[in-house]
């Protein structure tokens, strides 16, 4: 899952600064806003584990929050500027002041990391094709369809499916006319086998 | 990365993000700007200021999606500049892209059959892309002009919708070019002359990418919402 990061604040020093440390931690760019009322312009990102830390004790701006909340995750992290207040704050997911220690700002980071990993399940083989993999490629190559696939390797059209998404994920490969190329690339194939100036 | 605001130095934005560059070209802008805000170039070059940075800054961050309020220009401007890129790409980056690919070929010495099909898939990715070009040139921003000029729909029920099918097609094909050449193809060629081709395709895709959150983001946003307008 792609992940986003907001640092909302007003003061240009903290924004920056921040984002310079968290930067080394997150490994991504980190956008900056001066106020939430600019996160009306980002609620159109799907799919994302959207981290927002945000000045505490200002607007959240729950509009928009709730509408990155419908496609995302999203979690808010608190930022304070003393660390008198700890008191339960249910505004907030998490609570960063400026006077955390690097190792505070880590563990938070892999606290909300392992929130977003939850979801995921790992793909763990080898990226190798199996030889029914290989077949249906070579299937695809020289222009079947699911339904004919299917049928000529007595399976259903549903396991068909399956393989060509395992197909797609191995090779990083999803065009019909780019599985031919890898299918000839890899002598899976004869160029013969297939009409060049339809497929390619 | 913060967004860009009309007080900016015009020079901090291309320090920021040179990928800009040929962007503030299709404006009309020229480097040199000396110590001139985004604001006074734009007004110079009788360029609507807003209309710049929802651009620039839908360039600049992917999640970036300029509100309502931000939108009051017209999309007649949107389509004169999606026109210039159009042209960009036409004239400039394909002709370049296939320029280095064609370098690619002649630096492979023996066993150049794989390269000659990565060749015959970049053809088969170019024709569809302008078609894809083509379509958006001929059909949709025509009938985007023609319904802000005569202000009703069109009676054969026709909407941007229908008009404006996707990118995906011709984005899929781009990132399989990619993976085949990084992942499966041997490397019968020179590095360097590969290198410049493959970062030339990288740019190229990033473009394409920013270029069709413009449509997707700007232009269809308001198409869509005056269509609404004039049904009721």
């Amino acid at each position: 899952m792609k992940e986003n990061v907001f640092i909302i604040h007003r003061s240009e020093i903290i924004r920056k600064g921040l984002s310079l440390i968290l930067q080394d931690y997150f490994k991504m760019e980190i956008t900056q806003l001066n106020s939430t009322k600019d996160l009306n312009s980002f609620t159109g990102i799907t799919n994302s584990s959207i981290i927002l830390i945000l000045e505490a004790q200002t607007e959240v701006n729950s509009k928009a929050v709730d509408l990155l909340k419908k496609n995302n995750d999203v979690y808010l992290v608190g930022f304070y500027n003393d660390d008198q207040v700890l008191e339960q704050n249910d505004s907030v997911d998490y609570q960063l002041n400026q006077f955390s220690s690097s190792m505070q700002i880590q563990k938070l980071i892999q606290i909300i990391r392992q929130a977003g990993a939850k979801k995921k399940n790992g793909n763990s083989d080898n990226g190798e094709l199996t030889v029914r993999e290989k077949e249906v490629i070579r299937l695809i190559a020289v222009g079947l369809a699911n339904k004919e696939i299917a049928e000529k390797l007595f399976i259903s059209i549903h396991t068909v499916i399956s393989h060509r998404k395992n197909i797609t994920e191995k090779l990083g490969i999803k065009s019909i006319s780019g599985l031919t190329v890898y299918a000839i690339m890899n002598n899976l194939l004869d160029i013969q086998d297939i009409n060049p100036e339809e497929l390619i | 990365m913060e967004l860009f605001r009309k007080e900016d130095k015009m020079s901090s934005l291309i320090g920021a993000n040179y990928n800009l560059l040929p962007v503030i070209n299709r404006f009309g802008i020229r480097l040199g700007f000396k110590e001139k805000s985004i604001d006074e170039v734009c007004t110079e070059n009788k360029i609507h200021t807003d209309f710049f940075l929802a651009i620039v800054n839908t360039y600049t961050d992917e999640g970036y999606f300029p509100e309502a309020e931000l939108l009051s220009f017209s999309p007649l401007l949107i389509i004169e500049y999606l026109k210039n890129t159009h042209r960009y790409y036409i004239e400039y980056v394909l002709p370049k892209i296939e320029r280095l690919l064609n370098k690619v070929i002649e630096s492979c010495t023996e066993d150049c059959s794989s390269l000659k099909m990565i060749n015959s898939f970049y053809q088969k990715y170019k024709a569809e892309l302008l078609i894809h070009l083509n379509l958006e040139d001929e059909k949709v921003f025509p009938y985007i002009i023609n319904l802000y000029k005569e202000k009703t729909l069109n009676s054969d029920g026709s909407s941007i919708e229908v008009l404006e099918n996707e990118h995906t097609n011709v984005e899929v094909k781009l990132s399989d070019l990619k993976n085949l050449i990084i992942r499966h193809l041997s490397p019968n060629y020179e590095d360097n002359t590969m290198n410049e081709f493959l970062t030339a395709l990288f740019q190229f895709e990033n473009d394409l990418n920013d270029h069709a959150r413009i449509e997707d983001h700007i232009l269809i946003v308001q198409v869509m919402e005056f269509e609404k307008e004039l049904g009721k």
